[in-house]
């Protein structure tokens, strides 16, 4: 059997398990005397192990294996492990992904197992004397061994005074194609409730929040209500595939003393181990790719097939041909949205690994700082996500080294010696709004105009720079690299690389920051690149396209008041000045055209706080486009983003609104 | 009489989508929100049989707001609309006082099924 097809298939889900590795690490880092996270890093490693094998990669699967076996002694010796300790877990798991890595690109003998030893080491140190089941030490409240009586003895169920009614075991199992499991589980417990009190969870409640949970749970009413009025309750949970009431899932011989010892319960820490069965294959994202390619095209050929029924019906033609143009356009965008659906990933698939990230800076630079990650679960277009990991690494990082102060001087400035950077996703509109905030010194505004006038990057008058103005000199290109900024405060490392990248992915960055007080980035991003809805605009015998994620409004020139603003044309919208931008003379499109029509529409875009009008000849359609690479030449304004085929086979171009506004 | 809805989605293609598949299914959408703060007056307001609740909305979230209406009201029916994804969150939601969810993207026979037991 050739592996090599394997190798990447390896890589991408041991990775997925290193980063849950870090996670978990951070998280008994926080709290060392919790029990879940040795759980999950024992699985974790213990599947890269098994991946590890299969493969053929031996040093890793025996790297991976010492580590399980460290893991394991921990776990079943349940003490709280030393910061030592943990910063060996931080170690190995380091070098355990370095390993894989080397691994895959067929240098597997280049893996630095160095570490071997430490771990080695402290799994001795930690052997347990006895040894308790570590599976009983994972449950929550683990039952005591049944009394002397044999189980095989007559079942005899104590009436227990404590308790209002007899206790009833309950399972139930959630259909395996359910989404959300986990909710329908609450739900169950909920219904549950209400007969009265649920002991003996399992899993643990916390477990329902986890997309591992395989939707099978167990637990004890006590309850007087009839078995059959149970059942029937809790199906109304919705996507219950089972519910088994007092019955066969326990064994009701061992029931003695009123303690009742759950048999075959889910092992806790196997999570999935059950038989249900994960629906999801794993898709070569290349494949995605050419779909979405195709689909493309589809769009394309759907529009010109539009226009042609149009055509042909106005020469009176059949009209059964717009329901067959109408049913492929319906198809088609059905077909289309699926693929943008399958190509959506949940941003925690990058973040997950940014905790870690500001962890080591932070320890590195002598800096307290909490981290935050709020919105893990939006999604956006595989392709933008996987852009935005640098941009995002430089960010944080700048966060963490110029933006959060010493614990010292904190200290001093009476803030909380710990500084707290946060990282939110927020779904806007059609766009996705990533902030990464800090509560740190701020960037001296004085410092940078000062150096900006130095630099002749603002003229000499210039008293103060708007954030906008701030952002644009700190973007430039090699403004960073000089002493003084990063004396001053340093930021500027990377913007104008960030910039870059978020503004080819049709996105915008936005500064706040106030002095003392922190300093915020937003960037903002398109949901999906392959496929935009646009306004289409005339101007001259050309066609643009407008994405239409940016257009707050169109308003008609000549009917709203006009004024200018430094020098150039603007309108009044509802007391704000906006200014013009006449895409005839940014085009020069002037003069080679016939002249423009006396009232002519203004398309305002807005990103962020900032907004303009663009004077266009006409307002064509608005209409989805397919989006497609566009190589500029030289010499060509910054002011387009790709370009797109239109119905009638005839390329336009789309304006860049970042480049715009 | 038809059981009345107030639909909470902060997106237009959203609430509209929810809004057909009520509507043609005999339900009285009396009301829609934008935001979670929207959401809590207008159930105030209205005293609608079902709220339709999206998760993720500017201003005060769908969970927030459910907290709220059942503050205000213990018996409130809530369905929330939670996307692939969002378990914890919707866990929460359910300890927070939602009655059921359904998950985007919609398929009107979920919908519907989800409405039916939480109207019960």
């Amino acid at each position: 059997m050739d592996l090599s097809q394997y190798a990447e298939l390896f890589l991408a889900e041991s990775r997925e398990h290193l980063s849950a590795c870090n996670q978990l690490l951070l998280e008994w880092e926080r709290n060392p005397a919790a029990l879940q996270p040795v759980g999950g890093l024992f699985r974790a490693v213990h599947t890269i192990k098994g991946m590890a094998a299969t493969m053929g990669y031996g040093r890793v699967a025996d790297l991976a294996h010492r580590m399980e076996n460290l893991l394991d002694q921990l776990r079943r010796g349940g003490k709280t492990p030393s910061d030592e300790i943990i910063q060996l877990l931080f170690r190995a798991t380091d070098a355990l992904e370095k390993s894989v890595t080397v691994a895959v690109a067929g240098r597997e003998r280049d893996a630095d197992l160095s570490v071997l030893e430490a771990i080695d080491d402290a799994a001795l140190q930690f052997r347990p004397a006895a040894q308790p089941s570590g599976l009983a030490r994972l449950r929550p409240e683990p039952a005591p061994a049944p009394a002397d009586e044999p189980s095989s003895s007559a079942p005899q169920v104590s009436a227990d005074a404590t308790k209002s009614g007899p206790t009833r075991a309950v399972h139930v199992v959630i259909r395996p194609e359910a989404p959300l499991k986990g909710g329908r589980a609450m739900l169950v417990l909920k219904k549950a409730e209400r007969f009265g009190a649920v002991h003996r969870l399992q899993p643990p409640s916390a477990a329902f929040e986890s997309d591992d949970f395989d939707g099978r749970l167990e637990f004890e009413l006590e309850t007087s209500a009839a078995p059959s009025d149970i059942e029937q309750a809790l199906r109304g949970a919705g996507d219950v595939e089972r519910v088994v009431v007092g019955a066969a899932a326990i064994d009701e011989a061992v029931i003695t003393t009123g303690e009742i010892s759950v048999t075959g319960a889910p092992n806790p820490a196997g999570g999935a181990g059950g038989g249900a069965r994960s629906r999801h294959i794993r898709v070569d994202l290349r494949r995605l790719d050419t779909l979405m390619d195709l689909i493309g095209e589809l769009v394309t050929e759907r529009g010109r097939l539009n226009d042609l029924a149009a055509r042909w019906i106005g020469r009176g033609g059949d009209p059964e041909i717009d329901d067959v143009a109408i049913q492929i356009s319906r198809l088609s965008a059905d077909l289309q949205n699926e693929i943008i659906q399958a190509r959506m990933t949940p941003v925690w698939q990058v973040f997950d690994r940014f905790p870690r990230l500001v962890r080591d800076v932070g320890r590195q630079l002598g800096k307290q700082v909490s981290f935050r990650v709020e919105g893990k679960e939006i999604e956006l277009d595989r392709e933008i996500l996987d852009e935005l990991g640098d941009p995002l690494v430089h960010l944080l990082r700048n966060a963490v080294d110029h933006g959060i102060e010493p614990p010292a001087e904190r200290k001093r400035l009476k803030k909380n010696p710990e500084g707290e950077i946060v990282l939110a996703a927020v779904r806007e509109r059609s766009s996705v709004a990533i902030s990464i905030s800090d509560d740190g010194r701020g960037i001296d505004r004085a410092k940078i105009l000062e150096k900006a006038k130095r630099e002749g990057v603002v003229g000499p008058h210039v008293e103060s720079l708007s954030d906008d103005q701030l952002l644009r000199v700190l973007a430039r290109p090699g403004f960073s690299t000089a002493e003084a900024v990063t004396s001053v405060s340093g930021r500027g490392v990377g913007i104008d690389v960030a910039m870059t990248r978020i503004r080819a992915l049709g996105g915008s960055i936005e500064i706040r920051t106030q002095a003392g007080k922190g300093t915020a980035f937003v960037l903002r991003l398109p949901v999906t690149l392959a496929i935009v809805r646009a306004l289409i605009a005339a101007v001259g015998q050309e066609r643009y396209a407008l994405p239409l994620t940016y257009v707050a409004e169109t308003v008609e020139y000549g009917t709203t008041p006009t004024t200018t603003m430094e020098g150039r044309d603007a309108i009044v919208l509802r007391d704000r000045v906006v200014p013009l931008v006449d895409l005839r003379k940014l085009l020069g499109t002037n003069g080679a055209a016939a002249s423009p029509p006396p009232r002519r529409p203004v398309i305002v875009l807005e990103m962020g706080e900032r907004r303009v009008g663009i004077v266009v000849d006409g307002m064509l359609s608005q209409q989805e486009i397919v989006v497609k690479g566009f190589d500029a030449p030289q010499g060509t304004l910054p002011v387009f983003s790709g370009a797109t085929i239109m119905g009638d086979g005839v390329p336009a171009l789309i304006l860049d609104a970042a480049g715009l506004v | 009489m038809s059981h009345t809805v107030l639909v909470c989605d902060d997106a237009i293609f959203m609430r509209t989508m929810i809004t057909d598949i009520l509507a043609q299914a005999g339900f009285e959408v009396v009301g829609e929100a934008e935001t979670g703060t929207q959401a809590v007056e207008k159930y105030r307001q209205l005293k609608p049989d079902l709220v339709t609740m999206d998760i993720v909305m500017p201003d005060m979230g769908g969970i927030d707001a459910v907290r709220e209406i059942v503050k205000q009201d213990p018996d409130a029916k809530i369905l929330m609309c939670s996307a692939m994804g969002q378990q914890a969150l919707v866990v929460e939601a359910i300890q927070a006082g939602a009655k059921d969810f359904v998950v985007k993207p919609f398929q009107p026979s979920r919908v519907l099924e989800a409405v039916q037991r939480v109207l019960g």
